[in-house]
């Protein structure tokens, strides 16, 4: 060892001194008054944190008091609407850590994925024409069809992707110590990203929606003598994944596969020994959340807009917020969560007064703060406790 | 020939003709071709590459297919294996040809792909044809695979036959015993071998930047800060366990602290190089006592996703335009005065020496902390927290120490390169720089010096070297990360730690799971990097 030989003994004063500080038992605090550095840092950052809060909402909400009720409507139902996208990002990200304890880095760009199969599918109906004289195209003569397969099709391809995301980059690494398969992840998610960049080349995409969901249209509503505009895009996106939703809750509590899920996810060897298929069920789950994430990303695109190959990079990271924000693990919490997070960041901005450049500041912020202070989530985690 | 092998074989050349497909989209194919063209002296392009080139590239990958194949049948018999590696051809060629037919139909029936598949231009759909008309194109893109599957058999088989074997022996075993010899002889044996080592480095180190120019100064130059923020990223990660993956915020703080210290824009303060890097440095230490004063009781993927968000906090803000009267906002800092020397600003030469310096400080830094008892309380603190606790370390204190110190290097990094680049701008501290620094640090081994170094070369170097295929690198990187992961998650040079402290056996006890697991899935990621 080159530690162990001889030193001069200013060398050994200070390695002695070092030493000393390092394996102290409370060099960090004040022992005689039992206050420890670490005890005091958590309520002192609170207390900052609120003193914020507190003062940033008065001044903007009381004297400064800039938008009228108008405003205010129009942000939440964006942030409902956004909510209901990271809901659904969201459930995949609590599924998937329920079972293998491990961050899937790449379920955001499972979504992109969703998000261009269903940009495809759309291109590909409003280049089919239809009827006799060959002008009407098959996109806005048979709408409905046309965003149903859009759908099948983009959560079809986006569990796929997460079927064999599972099989290749994750399967093998099963008893890997925890950051080996978080680093697989993130190669899977440069590689994804990339991939799609390759294929499709890196420009933005439109997405052509049929003409009953065009974007911008919706319903008005008068308040404060202005228009309120209720996007068509965005109360569909929000009932969809309210249905979606509700089936997947029903899936994990009422059916078979849910209860294996379960199973798997409190304890892989027990379930193992009752019968319970694991590496089936790791598959099923990656294939639920896979699905779920195309269909968030096919609603992305049809109320965004725009799709590229790093679409699914931000709301992917703000879904894992808004799970960890719920309480990882924990399907209903992942939905508060995911509802929450869209709520803040669409209003707090507005609410604390600061710039709309910063909102996803605020969701990073956010993300750090409930890890500090209730590391749990908001409905708490549902966790086997000795596999954290 | 049974079945259960036959449909084996079938599927390595299905699995094979995907990834074919695959390549082809993404036009990597034609990539061969550019890079060919460098030595051979032909003009290609991704867009209209030269026909030889792609088939240079089906042979190169249909070999693999048929070695691939025939490995798997170890028990069968010579001549059921090159069945095995035919089998494996034809569907591979299968795929391959109903891919260029379907480029034949397109170009018949005139359509372009080019909106959405941005590689499949007419001239390129030819050439993957072979410039050949329709049936031939297509049956020569078969022949080609399966020719060469077959061939990646005979070479199998061949190899393992005795005279080729007796020769095989001396190639490759050789160097393998001349090195075991050095790594297991004699202390004073080894000693000599590492003094060699050090004085050709340090001829080489001490002549180089001269002689380079100043692009190669640049180039290494880099790499050299990226070998900093390495050595940085390792005390953190490879020594005591704690993934980050906001580290470039680090960087950033060190950099923008040298740059807003010095340069004359948003505040004109002129403080001198030389302190305002101790001050860059002392700062993002700081800040990652700050950031991890209250994250030291968090579960480790939570830690990884916390820096990550500190980061995005950090560039973001860099971005906005809410700092830009503090910090230059979207458009960053120009002009920075870098360190003098006899009244002089640093040229390309010394600001290598510099960085020279600060890679030899930042390797003795780290060397000794590695060994001594800080790093081996790190060492516990990332094989068991809870047992390190127990046997009294102090896991919050030397975690902290971890995180200060591995801060503290990318500071004297970014103070660095704000000098040197005389700029600094948000759009350098992007996420990607973060997974960058901690892909050098899995790629080359975790936890050791020669393996950061190797990690640089290969992440910073090898791209400056090889410009063509920027456009693949990230894409490379990504496959790569999987497969390290799965074949390898030790990295190329791994750390020599565990194979001192323990014996053999017990050192990986899922060993054999992961062997098996990387011979049935490395197949499908391999061809990618």
């Amino acid at each position: 060892m080159v530690g162990e030989k001889h030193h001069s003994p200013t060398t050994f004063l200070v390695r002695k001194a070092v030493i000393a500080t390092m394996t102290a038992d409370i060099p960090l605090g004040l022992k005689k008054k039992g206050l420890q550095l670490l005890q005091l840092v958590r309520p002192l950052l609170g207390g900052i944190v609120g003193l914020f809060l507190v003062y940033r909402l008065y001044v903007v909400l009381i004297v400064e008091h800039p938008y009228g009720p108008d405003t205010w409507t129009r942000l939440l139902i964006a942030g409902i609407i956004l909510g209901g996208v990271y809901s659904l990002i969201a459930i995949g990200y609590t599924l998937v850590y329920g079972i293998l304890f491990m961050i899937n880095f790449a379920h955001g760009d499972v979504m992109m994925i969703g998000a261009f199969s269903g940009y495809f599918i759309f291109e590909a109906f409003n280049a089919l024409k239809v009827g006799l004289d060959g002008k009407s195209n098959f996109l806005n003569s048979q709408p409905i069809i046309s965003i149903i397969i859009a759908f099948i099709v983009g959560m079809t391809v986006a569990a796929l992707t997460g079927y064999f995301l599972e099989k290749i980059a994750y399967r093998p690494l099963r008893k890997a110590p925890r950051l080996v398969p978080l680093i697989s992840a993130i190669g899977a998610s440069i590689f994804l990203e990339n991939a799609v960049e390759l294929l499709f080349s890196p420009q933005l995409r439109n997405y052509t929606n049929p003409d009953i969901l065009r974007r911008g249209a919706g319903w008005t509503l008068v308040i404060n003598h202005s228009n309120v505009i209720i996007p068509y895009t965005g109360v569909f996106s929000f009932v969809l994944s309210a249905v979606l939703l509700v089936i997947l809750y029903t899936i994990v509590r009422k059916t078979r596969l849910g209860r294996a899920m379960r199973a798997v996810a409190l304890d892989k060897k027990t379930a193992a020994l009752m019968g319970v298929d694991v590496d089936q069920t790791i598959s099923q789950t990656f294939i639920l959340s896979g699905a779920l994430a195309g269909a968030a990303g096919v609603m992305y695109g049809i109320h965004n807009g725009l799709v590229y190959y790093y679409t699914g990079f931000i709301p992917g990271i703000k879904a894992f917020t808004a799970a960890v924000l719920g309480g990882i693990g924990n399907i209903p919490g992942a939905m508060l969560g995911g509802m929450f997070l869209g709520v803040i960041e669409s209003m707090g901005p507005a609410a604390l007064g600061i710039d709309f450049q910063l909102k996803d500041v605020l969701a990073f912020v956010i993300l750090i703060l409930v890890l500090i202070f209730k590391p749990s989530g908001l409905l708490g985690e549902s966790l086997a406790e000795e596999k954290v | 020939m049974n079945k259960a092998a036959l449909r084996q074989s079938f599927n390595t050349g299905i699995i094979f003709g995907i990834v074919h497909i695959f390549c082809v989209l993404v036009a990597f194919n034609a990539m061969l071709g550019v890079l060919l063209a460098e030595i051979v002296h032909v003009t290609s392009s991704v867009t209209a590459p030269v026909v030889g080139s792609l088939i240079v590239y089906g042979i190169l990958l249909g070999i693999w297919a048929g070695i691939t194949s025939t490995r798997r049948q170890r028990e069968a018999s010579n001549g059921q294996r090159l069945l095995a590696s035919l089998v494996t051809g034809a569907s591979f060629g299968f795929l391959a040809a109903l891919l260029v037919g379907i480029f034949q139909a397109m170009i018949s029936l005139n359509i372009n792909p080019r909106d959405y598949l941005t590689n499949l231009s007419f001239p390129f759909m030819r050439a993957c044809l072979y410039s050949l008309p329709a049936f031939l194109g297509i049956t020569a893109n078969f022949f080609t695979f399966l020719v060469s599957s077959f061939l990646g058999g005979l070479m199998v088989v061949g190899w393992n036959l005795s005279a080729v074997a007796s020769v095989r022996h001396h190639i490759v075993s050789a160097p393998k015993t001349w090195m075991a010899n050095i790594r297991t002889g004699s202390a004073k044996k080894q000693r000599t071998w590492k003094y060699v080592f050090y004085a050709l480095l340090f001829v080489v180190v001490a002549i180089l930047p001269i002689e380079w120019g100043s692009y190669w100064n640049y180039v290494i130059g880099t790499v050299g800060l990226y070998v900093i923020m390495g050595l940085g990223l390792n005390i953190i990660v490879g020594l005591s366990g704690q993934l980050v993956l906001g580290y470039i915020a680090f960087f950033a703080i060190g950099a923008y602290t040298v740059a807003l210290l010095n340069a004359p824009v948003p505040h004109n303060l002129a403080v001198g190089f030389w302190p305002s890097l101790i001050l860059a440095v002392i700062l993002a230490g700081l800040s990652g006592l700050l950031l991890g004063l209250p994250l030291m009781r968090l579960r480790g993927d939570y830690l990884a996703i916390v820096t990550l968000g500190f980061g995005e906090i950090i560039r973001i803000l860099l971005n906005s335009d809410v700092l830009t009267s503090f910090s230059g906002g979207p458009r960053g800092v120009q002009g920075i005065e870098g360190p003098t020397l006899f009244g002089k600003p640093f040229n390309d030469v010394e600001y290598m020496y510099l960085i020279i310096l600060a890679v030899l400080l930042g390797i003795y830094v780290y060397g000794r902390l590695q060994h001594s008892r800080t790093g081996r309380a790190w060492l516990a603190i990332r094989e068991d927290e809870t047992v390190a606790r127990a046997t009294g370390v102090n896991t919050v204190n030397y975690k902290l120490l971890a995180l200060v110190i591995g801060a503290g290097f990318a500071g004297l990094a970014g103070g660095i390169s704000a000098a040197m680049n005389q700029f600094i701008g948000p759009s350098d501290q992007s996420l990607m720089a973060s997974i960058n620094v901690l892909c050098e640090i899995i790629v080359g081994g975790m936890g050791n010096i020669p393996g950061t170094l190797l990690g640089a070369f290969a992440l910073k170097g090898l791209p400056e070297l090889l410009r063509e295929v920027e456009n693949y690198r990230m894409l490379a990187f990504g496959a790569l990360l999987v497969a390290m992961m799965i074949i390898r998650p030790e990295g190329l040079i791994p750390s020599q730690r565990h194979t001192l402290e323990l014996p053999e056996e017990t050192t990986e006890p899922s060993s054999p799971e992961n062997t098996n697991a990387s011979d049935s899935n490395g197949s499908t990621e391999k061809p990618h990097d």
